[in-house]
């Protein structure tokens, strides 16, 4: 069943679909709430739900689901994080050309291993692109940011992923 | 912690029964201020004492008028189904209140004309609500049809 179908039918109101989109979608959001703050934490990830269920009556675009629910889930987090985000963003690179190395021999695994050591922002969109599969847009649309940004953000991450693996021994 | 605990957790803040309360609260909030209105409206000679316990309980009311409608678009939103009942709750409560203001005005002949005005701007809000309740809800079922239809495996081949 869609994403779409999903939801439409919770804003009806049906409750067993909210059932099923808490079973669709709390593995995604615990993992990306266990990452970004490096360790499970519950009471995030139940604010998550409440507050998803608190918006989706007025969730316009039920086709936009994902790139919403990652939307809350950052601003959970970063409630959170508040202290450690507020700090100033480290200097940008310049785009790198196409797939790296690193992009194309790191596994979901390793990458997962290796994230604690990245920067929050460059973290939070490895999370969403790599891990969630979202597309460049929608990484834009939660991190709240122009998409030659997340662009940015995400070379620059591949690169700190990169020597951060590099320095844990693996070689690809 | 599994999707089950999610869930269970979410009962309490979601349960139907508080949405259901809280309009309950917020139409018996306005049906009561607007009776009490009428009433001191038409009491001539009333006490200040008796004015000032009269401004106190339209207050009131008013007060969890807002409470109950704050609530519903903050603390536990309305789904489609929800606001439909909502909308007649609403509607029932206006039924109320004008039917409580016909018989204490007609009893004491006095109609006020602004109590009218007042009556009928309700009555016309609570039917626009309901009214955008329905349409919302027929809206998301047609949405659900198409996307369901969309996504059903075709009957014909699977007999096949």
């Amino acid at each position: 069943m869609s994403d779409e179908l999903l939801v439409v039918r919770c804003q009806l109101g049906e409750r067993e679909a909210f059932a099923e989109l808490v079973r669709a979608w709390h593995g995604a959001v615990e993992r990306y709430v266990g990452r970004m703050l490096a360790g499970h934490d519950d009471d995030v990830v139940q604010e998550v739900w409440l507050a998803v269920f608190k918006g989706l009556p007025r969730l316009r675009r039920p086709d936009r689901f994902a790139p919403w629910l990652f939307t809350i889930a950052r601003r959970a987090v970063m409630n959170r994080l508040r202290d450690a985000y507020a700090r100033p963003e480290a200097e940008q690179v310049d785009d790198l050309p196409g797939r790296d190395e690193a992009q194309d021999v790191v596994d979901r695994e390793t990458l997962g291993g290796a994230l604690a050591a990245l920067p929050l922002r460059e973290r939070e969109v490895l999370l969403l692109f790599y891990l969630q599969d979202l597309s460049l847009d929608a990484c834009a649309q939660i991190c709240g940011v122009p998409v030659g940004t997340v662009k940015s953000r995400l070379n620059r991450a591949r690169r700190l992923l990169q020597e951060e693996l590099v320095k844990k021994g693996y070689e690809g | 912690m599994r999707p089950e605990d999610v869930l269970k957790r979410l009962d309490a803040p979601l349960s139907l029964r508080r949405r259901i309360g809280y309009v309950t609260l917020a139409c018996a909030g306005l049906a009561g201020s607007g009776l009490i209105g009428v009433l001191w409206a038409t009491e001539p000679g009333l006490p200040p004492q008796t004015k000032a316990a009269f401004a106190v309980l339209v207050a009131i009311g008013l007060c969890w008028a807002a409470f109950g409608g704050w609530a519903v678009t903050r603390r536990a939103p309305l789904f489609a189904r929800d606001r439909v009942v909502a909308g007649w709750m609403g509607l029932g409560a206006w039924l109320t209140l004008t039917i409580g203001a016909l018989v204490i005005t007609t009893l004491r002949h006095k109609i006020d004309p602004s109590a009218i005005v007042m009556l009928l701007v309700l009555g016309v809000l609570a039917v626009v609500n309901l009214r955008a309740a329905r349409r919302a809800r027929t809206a998301l079922l047609r949405r659900k049809d198409e996307l369901t239809q969309r996504h059903a495996p075709d009957g014909d081949d699977a007999e096949r």
